[in-house]
């Protein structure tokens, strides 16, 4: 079969793949690219960098990176106790918390930031319930703040990557080191370790990445506290008026550049310490029975992190969300439905952003999951060149800070010039969703595909099926799960999508995220926190209900 | 055939497929409530020269039923934009589209939208911010406005381009909880007893916070940024918009707002909010909000139509109602809430006001980061 392919050198559709990908992600990032180097119109290599040695820029930048450094020390703190638990001890019997976990991570970081600064400032929610924490509560609104509420939304990621890598190791190893003698600290040291570094260096650079990128909580809190990061500086420089593209352009290329190479280093590194831990021996994993105060520990543990990543925001957005009178706080009285009812009056704005935004995520989702399928189908197993090509460009979203790609597709789309005019009109903002959330589908339906085993499709063709027919009857059917999950997975986040919203909407339009977001700037909290509350259930509600019948269907 | 001519067959429908589906979900989006869309975009470029023949003979134009839109882009305040929108397309079966947000993230929309302009019809909370885009030749005249003789004088230009429909007076609002002796001037927050407790919205989003500090400066000069110094030393802090700047005072996790919009504080007094607002000793500004129709306006009759209902009596009904200072002299405000007589000014002339206005913003927003 090898041979056969090496005949053609680019067929027809891989072809179109590539072009199709080079116009909707790469065209908008070489935009960026050209524009920063620009300014006047004219070429200067070294502008975007002039930019940034000013004293103020290179502040954000510096502000930008040592986010990023505290939150994925912040994040490896609040992670590795959790999935130690997960992966070597009787935790690990409560399948829920595998699900309860996640939740900080599903709940966008503009409605969790607005939660806890509701809860900690100055009268808030936790001088109302505990009145002695007035002298602690100021000292939230810092650095330290702010590390901490991303930390507690980003920390999953980790989470679920140490966890694997300490199943994975299993237990043999060390059981070997303890028969030679080996001490827990020494076994820790020289097996566990060093068989974690690879896995550790992935999870921290991908929060780190995550981090550099992260809109949500800067644009709310970290503007409360004056510590502006690179998003936030695009957004105003993009956004507020005097408006400066130059700037935002410039700083983008910056934190482009920063992205994309961290997601170098990232490969090496995953190529470099990679050991051989799966072998034909089978691994057996024994689970440590957690006794007496171990256990207290454990479970007091897990139920802070659930009540400061989950329990804190939700609190305060429901208790926002039914407040009648804001000035009264925490009192008996002072709660009503009727935010809610407002909220969902036919006509309303609130209910016609969130009926577009069901309709964006609709279209959005139904393009991704073609899109993806049909790219994903030409990646193969990414064996020659122009398939790695397809595989990189198509991934390439998920590395470069959604703000950056938006910035880019409204420089390339808006050009003067332009001849597909669908600048300010929903179809943009489909596009928009769709590159946003490409890499999803291509994911789920490629890892998908890899598991068909090829004597599948041959036996198809064996007995006279041709090659549209294998595809339609053998290769498809088995593809359905992982297209129904990208599908899934890119309407849910569309819905809950802000900093594309903010910038690419056509004037008339609000979609749920912008509602809220504007709520808090020139509208009523309350009411912004009741959409919150209606649109991060009705997502989860879907989510559930998808599952389930996923479930039955197995 | 090998396999990969089969494949490729097999993309050859996959494309095909895509490109349907890109043009059901197009179908799909207008249903979900838009009709921002390419043809419109044609006829749009057709309409303005159409227009322009029909204004010229007016009297024709009046006897013909209106039709199309009209794109507004507004600086709220959110109710008051909705309801006068939902009055005039009852009044005049027009479509709108309406696009709310603050002064600021407006002219950044109108300077990013050069390329393709499509708004017709600009409302902003700031006077200053309007002169600079009429002096930028980006608005249009329009003589024929009636009642805009009924505006206060200052309200409107000579040329007729900026209608000051409705305007607000900036104040200081406290919380009645946390204040037993409500502050009488701007100067009182550098007192100690203020340290921490006072916010101002950020001139680069509010377009009145920028008038009153480029008002102020107007009037003390030097001594004026003096004073804004020692504020930021008492640690008044910048807080985005106007209702951002407010919610923390209705919670109380601050205790005071300057140089916020009034309207904002009556109208939460009304709902029985835990709050107050004095208008300072030594003087304000009071800031038309102007509407504009944009020279590049592709709905220009419309746009037209839709200046004549912001001066009706019933537009200035609901500015009113909505704790605004109506436009018209001949209308009276809200009688809960100061009128515009009564009102103390500082002393600020509003060219001034507006050449130097980006570099107020700059400068003052160096001092307060």
């Amino acid at each position: 079969m090898t041979t056969l392919k090496s005949k053609h050198t680019l067929s027809w559709g891989v072809a179109a793949a590539i072009l199709l990908l080079g116009m909707l992600v790469v065209t908008p990032l070489i935009f960026i690219l050209l524009t920063s180097v620009t300014p006047d119109g004219e070429w200067d290599w070294l502008a975007p960098l002039q930019v940034i040695a000013d004293a103020q820029m290179s502040q954000v930048l510096v502000n930008s990176l040592a986010l990023g450094f505290w939150v994925v020390i912040g994040a490896t703190l609040i992670a590795a106790p959790i999935a130690f638990l997960a992966a070597r001890t009787d935790v690990s019997r409560h399948k829920w918390l595998d699900v309860v976990l996640i939740i900080p991570f599903m709940t966008p970081p503009y409605i969790g930031s607005m939660g806890w600064i509701l809860f900690m400032e100055r009268r808030g929610f936790l001088e109302q319930l505990l009145p002695w924490t007035e002298h602690v509560t100021p000292a939230f609104f810092s650095l330290f703040g702010m590390v901490a509420i991303m930390s507690l939304h980003l920390y999953p990621f980790l989470y679920l990557i140490l966890r694997n890598a300490l199943q994975q190791i299993g237990s043999n190893y060390e059981e070997a080191g303890a028969v030679h003698g080996g001490g827990f600290a020494y076994r820790l040291r020289t097996i566990v370790l060093p068989l974690m570094v690879s896995s550790y260096a992935m999870g921290a650079l991908l929060i780190f990445v995550k981090t550099l990128a992260e809109f949500g909580t800067p644009a709310t809190f970290g503007r409360m506290i004056g510590y502006y990061v690179l998003t936030s500086d695009i957004h105003k420089y993009t956004s507020s008026w005097p408006i400066d593209f130059g700037k935002a352009t410039a700083l983008s290329s910056v934190l482009l550049s920063a992205c994309l190479f961290i997601w170098y280093v990232q490969n090496i590194i995953s190529r470099r310490y990679h050991y051989a831990t799966v072998g034909g021996k089978g691994n057996r994993m024994t689970m440590t029975a957690l006794k007496g105060w171990q256990r207290l520990a454990a479970w007091l543990y897990i139920s802070l992190l659930l009540l400061a990543s989950i329990g804190v925001p939700y609190f305060s957005i429901l208790v926002a969300s039914l407040q009648k009178l804001r000035g009264d706080g925490l009192s008996w009285g002072n709660y009503t439905l009727a935010n809610y009812t407002k909220l969902l009056q036919w006509g309303s704005p609130g209910l016609d952003a969130l009926l577009s935004s069901f309709g964006l995520a609709l279209c959005a989702a139904t393009v991704a999951a073609i899109l993806g399928t049909y790219l994903a189908l030409h990646i193969q197993a990414g064996r020659r060149f122009s398939e790695r090509i397809v595989d990189a460009f198509s991934l390439l979203p998920n590395t470069v800070p959604g703000i950056v790609m938006v910035v880019g597709l409204i420089l390339l789309w808006n050009a003067p010039g332009m001849p597909i005019p669908i600048y300010n009109t929903s179809v943009m903002v489909v596009l928009t969703y769709v590159v946003f959330f490409l890499p999803y589908t291509v994911q789920y339906v490629k890892s998908g595909l890899q598991q068909i085993d090829t004597s599948l499709t041959q036996a198809g063709r064996v007995f006279g099926g041709t090659a549209w027919y294998t595809l339609r009857r053998v290769v498809l059917p088995l593809l359905i799960p992982g297209i129904l999950a990208g599908w899934m997975m890119t309407f849910t986040i569309s819905i809950r999508e802000l900093v594309a919203s903010l910038l690419i909407l056509p004037p008339h339009m609000q979609v749920s995220a912008t509602y809220i977001f504007a709520q808090f700037e020139q509208g009523e909290v309350a009411m912004g926190m009741a959409m919150a509350v209606i649109s991060v259930g009705l997502t989860t509600l879907i989510l559930v209900f998808m599952n389930n019948l996923s479930a039955i269907r197995k | 055939m090998t396999k990969m001519q089969k494949w490729s067959k097999v993309s050859k429908i996959f494309v095909l497929v895509l490109v349907c589906a890109f043009i059901v979900s197009a179908c799909g989006s207008n249903q979900a409530g838009t009709n921002g869309n390419g043809q419109e975009g044609a006829q749009s470029a057709a309409e303005p020269t159409a227009n322009t023949t029909q204004s010229a003979n007016e009297e024709e134009a009046e006897d013909k039923q209106p039709s199309g839109k009209v794109v507004i882009y507004s600086a709220g305040p959110g109710g008051l934009a909705e309801n006068i929108v939902e009055g005039f397309k009852a009044e005049t079966g027009l479509e709108v589209e309406q696009f709310q947000a603050t002064t600021g993230k407006i002219l950044a929309r109108l300077e990013a939208e050069k390329n393709n302009p499509v708004a017709d019809v600009v409302v902003l909370a700031s006077w200053p911010s309007g002169m600079a885009l009429k002096n930028e030749g980006a608005t249009q005249s329009y003589t024929g406005a009636a009642q805009a003789d009924k505006l206060y004088e200052t309200w409107v230009d000579e040329e007729r381009h900026l209608f000051g429909y409705s305007a607000s007076a900036l104040g200081i609002t406290y919380n009645t909880k946390l204040v037993d002796e409500p502050p009488t001037d701007w100067s009182d927050f550098a007192d100690p007893q203020w340290k921490d407790a006072v916010n101002i919205p950020d001139p680069s989003l509010s377009g009145s916070a920028l008038d009153f500090i480029s008002g102020y400066l107007n009037q003390h000069g030097d001594k004026g940024w003096d004073m804004f110094e020692e504020l930021k030393n008492n640690g008044v802090a910048l807080a985005g918009a106007n209702k951002e700047a407010l919610n923390p005072v209705i919670t109380g996790a601050k205790s005071a707002v300057m140089a916020g919009v009034d309207y904002m504080a009556y109208s939460a007094i009304a709902k029985g909010e835990p709050v107050g607002i004095v208008s300072p000793a030594s003087g304000t500004v009071i800031n038309p909000r102007p509407a504009m129709i944009l020279k590049e306006a592709p709905n220009v009759e419309n746009a037209q139509l839709f200046i004549d209902y912001l001066l009706s009596d019933e537009a200035q009904g609901m500015v009113a109602a909505a704790n605004l200072l109506p436009g018209r002299s001949d209308i009276r405000a809200h009688e809960d809430r100061t009128q515009v007589a009564d009102i103390k000014l500082l002393e600020y002339d509003w060219d001034w006001m507006m050449e130097q206005g980006p570099a107020i913003t700059n400068d003052f927003l160096e001092l307060y980061k």
